[in-house]
């Protein structure tokens, strides 16, 4: 009995811990260093603008979407880029985890290109 | 008996646990609140800018319209807002603050178009949506008007709504200014907006001015030339400086001899939404095509000239056929003025500019001169003077008052 209730326990902390510590973000690229594997973003919150450095995970993916081109196929297909292809003032989401006092993210998604 | 306390305590956690997911989701660090399912999209009024930008009406079921509509929908929206309009497109699930989804019948009912033309243009860049973290790009400087109606009345056919996207097709989209004006205006304005509040008239028994009726084009102070309707800017300075009038025991109590009080201390988007609804009366601000507003210039010096050319303005334009040679309104045929409605109106006394009902500083009394003031005697003198003229008759305007010393600075 009291070890179903500590695995109930623990289970229940460790998805609130792992969902309270993922976060949305996006925001506009105002800076990209390749060799870092960083992104800088202006992000607006509650009326104030900051600036956040998004840490690439190893392996980590930057994605834009396009629409499918072939027959018969409807909807986007998501194609992969580069993290030095990412242009400033570009537009981009993630969805990041607070890893150490760093916003690291596995998945980088173009929402706006110009 | 050690087991209960600790099954007890670990239940109580659970259970405290649980409660705190509920009630106060996590917090986020970066720029979102990812439980907010509708994104937070506050359909607050559009700025006076964008509060003219009504949609013509034919266009929101043109066919032609929804496929210009779609096809830039299709290539620049569907990436965040879906290709159902869900607000679930692959670029927009990420984000903090959600893509509308424009299924939701509620709320899209709750959009005007102005706040929509103006979201599509100005996108997340402005407030409140700026500090929300949207990443909506403003459209702008890349869509013409007539592309960004299109795109809004494809937008418009996921709500599955048939019809034009009107205030009386929604009468949920001005219900905060319906509210604000039931508890403010109805006492003057009546229920429904004709001038008929029981309070109204007691405030000049039997003579003119009388509230405004709303459904009807006529409307004293505007920017608007002769005979059309007020822009919202207009409308947003009457009830901001409320209408002045020439006394009178009923309106000791307006401050500043108001027979319309000031709202200014009312909130701005207070005001902004029961002029929605004030609008909302009258369909013909959504019918009509073009606003064109009268151009007034800058101010230019007084001058003993100008003065001397203004008074003789003043007696070539008729103007001391009502106002009275010094401005008193005593003319020959102040007696016998009456308003369109066939109520006695009082030629205005030009020596008190501080009861001027259209504003009494110097480019108040062009656009009065030129615009005229609807419904009352008072015409447009926009065909008859030059605007050299026209600020001519201004100034002398104010050189008639009684408070020489405050017209002057006025004037200054």
């Amino acid at each position: 009995m009291r070890s179903i209730l500590v695995m109930v326990l623990t289970a229940a902390l460790g998805l609130w811990t792992a969902f309270a510590d993922e976060a949305p973000i996006s925001g506009t690229v105002k800076a990209v260093d390749a060799g870092a594997q960083t992104l800088t973003l202006e992000v607006a919150s509650k009326g104030k603008t900051r600036e956040v450095v998004v840490h690439m995970k190893p392996g980590a993916k930057v994605v834009r979407f396009a629409r499918a081109t072939e027959p018969g196929k409807t909807g986007f297909i998501e194609q992969e880029l580069p993290l030095s292809a990412v242009k400033v003032g570009w537009i981009v989401s993630a969805t990041t985890k607070h890893e150490g006092n760093r916003e690291v993210a596995e998945q980088v998604k173009i929402v706006v290109e110009r | 008996m050690r087991t209960k306390p600790f099954a007890f305590l670990t239940v109580s956690a659970g259970v405290l646990l649980l409660g705190l997911w509920i009630a106060q989701p996590p917090a986020s660090r970066a720029n979102g609140e990812k439980d907010d399912e509708k994104g937070g999209h506050a359909h607050v009024p559009a700025p006076l800018e964008y509060a003219d930008a009504h949609m013509p009406l034919s266009l929101w079921t043109d066919p032609a319209t929804i496929a210009r509509g779609k096809e830039i929908y299709t290539v620049r929206c569907a990436v965040c807002h879906g290709d159902t309009g869900d607000g679930k497109g692959p670029a927009g699930v990420a984000l903090p603050l959600k893509p509308a989804d424009f299924r939701d019948k509620a709320g899209v009912a709750e959009m005007r178009d102005n706040y929509w033309i103006w979201r599509v243009s100005e996108g997340g860049q402005v407030e409140p949506f700026k500090g929300k973290g949207s990443a909506m790009p403003p459209w702008k400087g890349e869509l013409s008007v007539r592309d960004r109606w299109a795109v809004m009345a494809y937008q418009h056919t996921f709500s599955g709504h048939q019809g034009p996207h009107v205030p009386w097709e929604h009468p949920g989209s001005v219900v905060v200014g319906r509210d604000i004006y039931a508890m403010a205006c109805v006492a003057c304005h009546g229920a429904e907006g004709r001038g008929d509040g029981s309070v109204g008239p007691t405030l000049s028994p039997r003579r003119a001015p009388q509230p405004r009726d709303f459904t009807t084009g006529e409307f004293k102070f505007r920017s608007t030339p002769s005979g059309q309707l007020p822009t919202t800017a207009d409308l947003f300075r009457t009830i901001t400086e409320g209408v002045r009038s020439s006394g009178g025991a009923m309106t000791i109590g307006l401050r500043g001899h108001r027979i319309m009080p000031s709202f200014r201390h009312m909130p701005e988007e207070q005001r902004l939404e029961v002029i929605e609804y004030v609008k909302s009366l009258n369909r013909a601000f959504w019918e009509r095509q073009e606003i064109k507003t009268v151009n007034v210039p800058a101010p230019p010096p007084v001058t003993a000239e100008r003065l001397a050319r203004g008074k003789q303005l003043y007696a070539d334009a008729g103007c001391l056929a009502c106002h009275g040679e010094r401005g008193r309104g005593d003319g020959p045929s102040a007696p016998t003025l009456k308003d369109s409605r066939e109520l006695p109106i009082a030629a205005t006394d030009l020596t008190k500019p501080d009861r001027f009902k259209n504003g009494a500083r110097p480019e108040d009394i062009y656009r009065t001169l030129v615009t005229g003031l609807a419904g009352t005697p008072m015409p447009s003198y926009a065909d008859s003077l030059e605007p050299d003229q026209a600020w001519d008759l201004a100034y002398y305007t104010l050189s008639l008052s009684n408070n020489r010393r405050r017209t002057a600075e006025t004037m200054r």
